[in-house]
């Protein structure tokens, strides 16, 4: 009955006009978080090294190659790109300054023996588990992250063999051994492969097991470092991109285009979650003006249940009720509108060649949940405030 | 319950002249059960005091006491349950919802106060010569029917006092009559009181003693 009398005789254009700005607020806003979220995560699940990670080098010139430019890192170019503002963590990739052979050593496969050349990676650069990514003196098994083209290489050996293919998951099962060598002394070490990496052409080994044989093989010495690991800023992969042209560094090229990619398309989805925003929040000024509007064109109506003793708490909250139901007709209407547009976006993405997770954001959630409670809030306070008022006049 | 008025003068009236009787700037007791007629001509303040008492105004000094407390200390849950169920009120301008029917008038009411009993209402409607109006909108209703309704409205309330602010001033005698039998026969019935203003000197009405403004 009090519903039926507050809201049954009301204008409802403006209601209309704000429902419309904030279904296509809503709809933006929550596309723009989930793409946002996606490109983020694009290429991560798929590669061993940590997210906005670059393996950088110098560019090799004929000025290089003459010995007239150096090529490898100083301490202090290291401590230089450490300080600029887009960057996140820089560490050296320490190379082997000892012999290493990698053979296979495992009955079921024939043997299998190359020259190989191996890499020391912080584990922090790296998305593996750190229990898989640990070696320390006396243990069994040194683990080491392959490159793909190894792998390859690997099987057309098999092949012509006559021996069966191995898939990523087999060649994790079998067994495989490093021989190091400085001339003078030996050693062999067991080592099994826990992941590829399509980055790097070296194969990859904890730092431990680098500083031991450097210790033992090398005499201490690591030799110079020609390449080293920069974690960028999110989103600002274009001032390191612009840093790494003014200096005359390089990076692999699918790394860079797919980190180019993210960058921009990540601004793009950015722009439209500030847009969506602003337009979420003037139409939920507008709801809660349109909410001011029917407590002013009510206001003999809600007077007169104030002093016929009705509690200022339950007009309140007849009037939250509306207008929550309102918001969440506009939310469940916008989640839908998303993902019908979704259904859209994700086929034009995957026409350019780039497959997102077809899951749905977890932040796109939140940025639901955080909106609705952000406007329940607002109404509350607004109909409490302007019922309060009537009662106390 | 008992209403005690300790020399409030609300501000509108503080220039306005009085006799040494005035219920205004003085003290009066209205007792629990007793009839009152607030008998006083125009801006003596007679809607002023429905709406000090009601807590509507509270610009006015002095002290309203109901059972011993002051309204000024009133927090919105005791008003909340004074509205509900120890005054009702015929306020002058009667307070209905046009747009609603005469029954959804008195339903509300009745929801918001827990007491409604349709057959009750009805017999009360019907007994003042309202029958035909009663799935009528109180907006198409003219203002003596719409203030027999609203008499109707405040007696179906569980209340210990009935304020009246100038009930009768759209009604013929006859039906001025009628609705003080049906008030009286009210007030004996749950043993509550009223306080009725009046423009006139009006000698058909019962009451027990007077006040004036």
């Amino acid at each position: 009955m009090v519903k039926s009398l507050l809201f049954k005789f009301q204008e409802k254009r403006q209601l209309v006009i704000a429902i419309l700005g904030a279904l296509l607020g809503i709809t933006f806003l929550i596309s723009s978080v989930h793409y946002l979220n996606k490109i983020n995560e694009y290429g991560e699940d798929s590669e061993i090294l940590g997210k906005n990670t670059l393996i950088v080098q110098k560019k090799v010139t004929s000025a290089s190659s003459l010995g007239l430019t150096k090529t490898d890192f100083s301490n202090k170019e290291i401590t230089t790109i450490k300080k600029e503002l887009f960057v996140e963590d820089v560490k050296p990739l320490v190379s082997n300054n000892f012999r290493v052979w990698f053979e296979t050593n495992d009955p079921y496969v024939p043997t299998f023996k190359s020259d190989v050349f191996i890499q020391a990676v912080s584990k922090e650069f790296l998305d593996v588990k750190s229990d898989k990514w640990h070696w320390n003196e006396g243990e069994k098994f040194v683990p080491m992250i392959m490159p793909r083209d190894f792998i390859v290489m690997l099987n057309t050996f098999m092949n012509a063999n006559g021996i069966p293919q191995v898939s990523d998951e087999l060649a994790m099962k079998l067994k495989f051994r490093l021989r190091i060598s400085n001339g003078k002394q030996e050693e062999w070490v067991d080592t099994r492969i826990i992941g590829f990496t399509n980055e790097i052409a070296s194969i990859l080994v904890p730092e431990n097991f680098m500083d031991y044989a450097t210790k033992k093989f090398a005499d201490g010495d690591p030799g110079k470092i020609t390449q080293i690991m920069i974690a960028g800023k999110e989103g600002k992969f274009g001032d390191l991109e612009k840093y790494m042209i003014d200096h005359g560094l390089e990076s692999k090229n699918s790394q860079v285009v797919v980190s180019r990619l993210k960058s921009i398309v990540g601004t793009l989805f950015a722009v439209i979650l500030a847009i969506s925003i602003v337009a979420v929040f003037a139409s939920g000024l507008v709801l809660i003006q349109y909410m001011q509007l029917l407590l002013s064109h009510n206001k003999y109506e809600v007077r007169t249940l104030l002093r016929m003793g009705m509690h200022p708490k339950i007009i309140t909250q007849t009037f939250l009720r509306y207008f929550i139901q309102v918001f969440l007709l506009i939310l469940t209407a916008g989640f839908v509108c998303f993902l019908t547009l979704k259904f859209f976006v994700d086929d034009i993405f995957q026409t350019g060649g780039i497959y997102l997770s077809e899951s749905i954001s977890v932040f796109a959630f939140l940025a639901i949940l955080l909106t609705f409670i952000i406007f329940a809030l607002a109404s509350l306070r607004t109909a409490k405030r302007e019922v309060l008022n009537l009662f106390n006049k | 319950m008992q209403i005690e008025f300790q020399n409030v003068l609300p501000k509108p009236l503080v220039e306005i002249a009085r006799t040494s009787e005035s219920l205004w700037n003085s003290t009066v007791i209205f007792q629990s059960g007793n009839r009152i007629l607030l008998n006083a001509s125009s801006g003596k303040g007679k809607t002023t005091f429905v709406h000090t008492l009601m807590g509507l105004r509270k610009d006015f000094s002095g002290v309203v006491l109901i059972d011993s407390k002051n309204t000024k200390s009133f927090n919105t849950y005791q008003w909340v349950e004074l509205r509900q169920r120890k005054i009702a009120v015929v306020y002058q301008d009667l307070q209905l919802f046009p747009q609603l029917t005469v029954e959804e008038n008195l339903k509300l009411k009745a929801e918001l106060t827990g007491s409604f009993d349709i057959d009750f209402a009805k017999n009360k409607i019907e007994f003042l010569g309202l029958k035909e109006k009663w799935n009528q909108r109180c907006g198409l209703l003219s203002m003596g029917q719409q203030q027999r309704v609203a008499i109707v409205r405040a007696l179906i309330q569980p209340f210990e006092w009935l304020v009246m602010d100038e009930p009768f001033s759209h009604l013929d005698q006859n039906n001025t009559n009628l609705c003080m039998q049906l008030i009286n026969e009210r007030c004996k019935e749950i043993n509550a009181g009223f306080i009725l203003t009046t423009l006139d000197a009006n000698d058909n009405l019962n009451f027990d003693y007077e006040v004036k403004l």
